[in-house]
């Protein structure tokens, strides 16, 4: 077995506050190792195209650049909109634009780097990326981060806290003004595939209604719901719901038209928003609220948290989270745990292999405490 | 070309389509090519962009892992479809993993759910399906376009089909952006009556180009302006794919009209007004749509664009929308 001597640490495409927190626990844990740490810039864009970047694409993650890092950010080596080193779009010898299969160069230089291990950061398509690369060689250990918690595998992903306590407090802020204008708030809250920011913000905002992507949401169900909770005391409601959930009964809705444009520029057109097209932010709360609006004598609007879920400054957990994973990742690495995933189970940071967290989603159960928790204190679930 | 019979020539066809209303004058068919070397981020054929048949996977096709689950298991790749625990057991496509799919591998799901978006054809089986029209193009002042993706990405089939078809006595299109080598629009334009060409952002900041296309429109101009001299015999209609906020506006009509109007046989400029009806092809192929908040031109201001190019051909302005 080779004896690591140099790591380096890469990020997936998409932003999570204080991802500096996994790499300062991360560098800080080799450093003691007595290893040299980089990090790979603009996720692996830094080893494909090294000419492009100061340094051949990497940066120093040094003791005394990790010890001014500021663990609440996740600015010390950029990000890539994309990281898929197997469809690197480039411009060939006819000044064309195509995309290539680049893994071989990836691989290629972080060999001539000497680079031992790669601590990967990643979520979503980012683990079917790095279980390519894996299989083509490369040894990673992989830390889950994702604000949704949909993650398999994992309870507890890095990123989730912090944006769990922004959607509370974004929540508490809409009841409030629904309570001002005594109408029903909508809140739009990320969640493509699992409730769970929905549900556990609308359990601690004590939310009228969570609708998660797990089940299905009859809106008149809903709206029947709703009306019994609204009274002249109470002429306000809060409805909690996740981007990726689904509406049955929605109320007047009709046939799209197939326009003579549409026929004439499209070979094989089809409709413009299936339940295949992926969710667009805003949808679900855009959908409902005039679904609701429809359906009930109250004044409905929605409100969507989008992407300010995804910035700001990490929450304590979230900071402890970052650290643990880091600094057990090198652990990792050192122990040859290659292929594997990070995965916390409180209290202990355990590594599974990698295909386990692959194409699974870590869903909310209709028998979860959580959903216990909602029914307890009178949330609707639908469930 | 000529050492073999021109008909053999093999290429990558992503769909034949019969009649076609707005690919030319009169009823067409039009033959949509695999390939592409412009990367619009509004594009609505976002199947033609790759030169290689690619996998399409059509969920709502799909029966089940109860009732079908072929896809499970092999020959197809480990992890490529997959089921998630709940009540809906139809197939998920791993997109990363799924796309070593052959299409081998795609006809053996029988409910069509996982294809493939392209074939390989000869020019011949190609000339055959437009011929079947053939009384349709005389009756209506038809013919046959070729599009794409890029159709000038496959010069020699391209040169092939429209070559089989001018002998047949049937009139010839293509449609194309023009960011090929010189030589492959040269090859091509022998045997075409009419030339539709993309002029997508006549930006002066190059750059400008580049974030919304992927390249900028140096070679694409000079193309034009070479086709336009080189084939005086050749009509052509200047487009663009009108989308609010990155190029609907009077500025860059005008820097369109400005580049076409010294040429005589450049016979018109025609305005695409933006939509989304690609969008769901997006899903079909795993592919996130960038532009899900833009929306179509408002009729005023289509209505407004096309006056100024209807006083610039010396026609009477008038709505078109």
């Amino acid at each position: 077995m080779k004896t690591i001597k140099k790591i380096a640490i890469a990020i997936g495409a998409g932003y999570t506050p204080g991802i500096n927190s996994i790499i300062m626990g991360a560098a800080i844990s080799a450093h003691k190792a007595g290893w040299e740490v980089v990090g790979i810039r603009d996720g692996f864009e830094g080893l494909l195209f090294p000419e492009k970047y100061p340094n051949k694409g990497l940066i120093d993650l040094g003791p005394e650049v990790i010890s001014k890092l500021n663990p609440m950010s996740s600015d010390a080596m950029g990000t890539a909109a994309s990281m898929d080193p197997f469809n690197v779009r480039t411009i060939n010898e006819l000044e064309m634009i195509e995309e290539v299969d680049m893994s071989d160069t990836l691989l290629e230089n972080i060999k001539k780097e000497n680079i031992d291990g790669v601590i990967a950061i990643m979520m979503g398509r980012g683990l079917s990326i790095l279980h390519k690369l894996n299989a083509k060689g490369l040894k990673s250990v992989c830390i889950p981060r994702t604000v949704e918690n949909d993650m398999a595998a994992t309870p507890v992903a890095f990123g989730f806290n912090t944006a769990l306590s922004f959607c509370i407090e974004m929540l508490d802020r809409a009841k409030q003004a629904a309570v001002s204008a005594k109408k029903i708030g909508v809140v739009e809250v990320p969640g493509s595939q699992a409730g769970w920011l929905a549900l556990q913000s609308g359990i601690a905002a004590l939310a009228d209604a969570v609708i998660s992507p797990e089940f299905p949401c009859d809106v008149n169900d809903l709206a029947q719901n709703l009306k019994s909770r609204i009274t002249p005391d109470k002429p306000h409601a809060l409805v909690v719901v996740a981007e990726g959930s689904s509406f049955v009964n929605l109320p007047g809705r009709t046939e799209d038209t197939l326009s003579d444009l549409r026929k004439a520029l499209s070979p094989s057109a089809t409709e413009e928003d299936s339940e295949f097209t992926i969710n667009k932010s805003g949808q679900a709360a855009k959908t409902l609220s005039y679904a609701l609006q429809q359906l009930l004598a109250d004044e409905v609007y929605p409100l969507v948290l989008g992407p300010w879920v995804r910035g700001g400054n990490t929450t304590a957990v979230d900071r402890q989270l970052g650290l643990a994973y880091g600094a057990a990742s090198a652990k990792a690495l050192e122990q040859s745990k290659f292929g594997t995933m990070a995965t916390f189970v409180p209290p202990h940071i355990d590594f599974v292999p990698l295909i386990d967290a692959l194409n699974k989603v870590r869903r909310v159960d209709k028998d979860h405490g959580f959903i216990k928790v909602a029914q307890a204190l009178g949330i609707y679930t639908g469930v | 070309m000529e050492a073999q019979n021109y008909l053999d020539i093999k290429g990558r066809v992503l769909n034949i389509q019969r009649f076609c209303g707005e690919d030319g004058p009169g009823t067409r068919t039009t033959v949509f090519l695999k390939g592409c070397s412009y990367r619009c981020k509004w594009c609505s054929n976002p199947e033609s962009i790759k030169p290689q048949p690619e996998l399409d996977f059509n969920r709502k096709a799909c029966k089940g892992a109860a009732a079908c689950g072929i896809c499970l298991k092999g020959p197809f790749p480990p992890g490529a479809f997959y089921v998630l625990d709940g009540d809906d057991d139809k197939v998920h496509a791993n997109w990363d993993l799924a796309n070593a799919c052959t299409e081998e591998l795609a006809e053996l799901c029988p409910t069509g759910a996982i294809g493939m978006f392209g074939k390989e054809m000869t020019a011949g089986e190609v000339l055959t399906e437009v011929l079947k029209d053939e009384s349709m193009y005389r009756n209506t002042g038809g013919g046959v376009t070729i599009s794409g993706g890029e159709c000038l990405l496959q010069p020699d089939f391209t040169a092939a089909i429209l070559r089989g078809a001018q002998e047949s006595g049937i009139h010839t299109a293509i449609e194309t952006a023009g960011n090929v080598p010189w030589e492959f629009m040269e090859k091509v334009l022998k045997y075409v009556d009419l030339m539709q060409h993309d002029n997508k952002l006549m930006n002066p900041d190059p750059e400008r180009h580049k974030k919304w296309i992927g390249v900028t429109n140096k070679r694409s101009l000079e193309n034009f302006k070479k086709a336009y001299e080189t084939f005086p015999d050749v009509e052509f209609i200047a487009r663009t794919p009108l989308i609010p906020g990155i190029n609907a506006d009077e500025g860059h009509i005008r820097a369109v009209l400005d580049f076409i109007k010294p040429y005589k046989n450049v016979i018109d400029y025609e305005l695409l007004p933006y939509h989304r009806y690609g969008l769901g092809k997006y899903a079909y192929l795993g592919k996130v749509y960038e532009l899900q908040d833009y929306q179509s031109p408002s009729p005023e201001l289509l209505e407004h664009l096309r006056s100024i190019i209807d006083e610039a051909f010396g026609r009477k302005a008038e709505a078109k929308a």
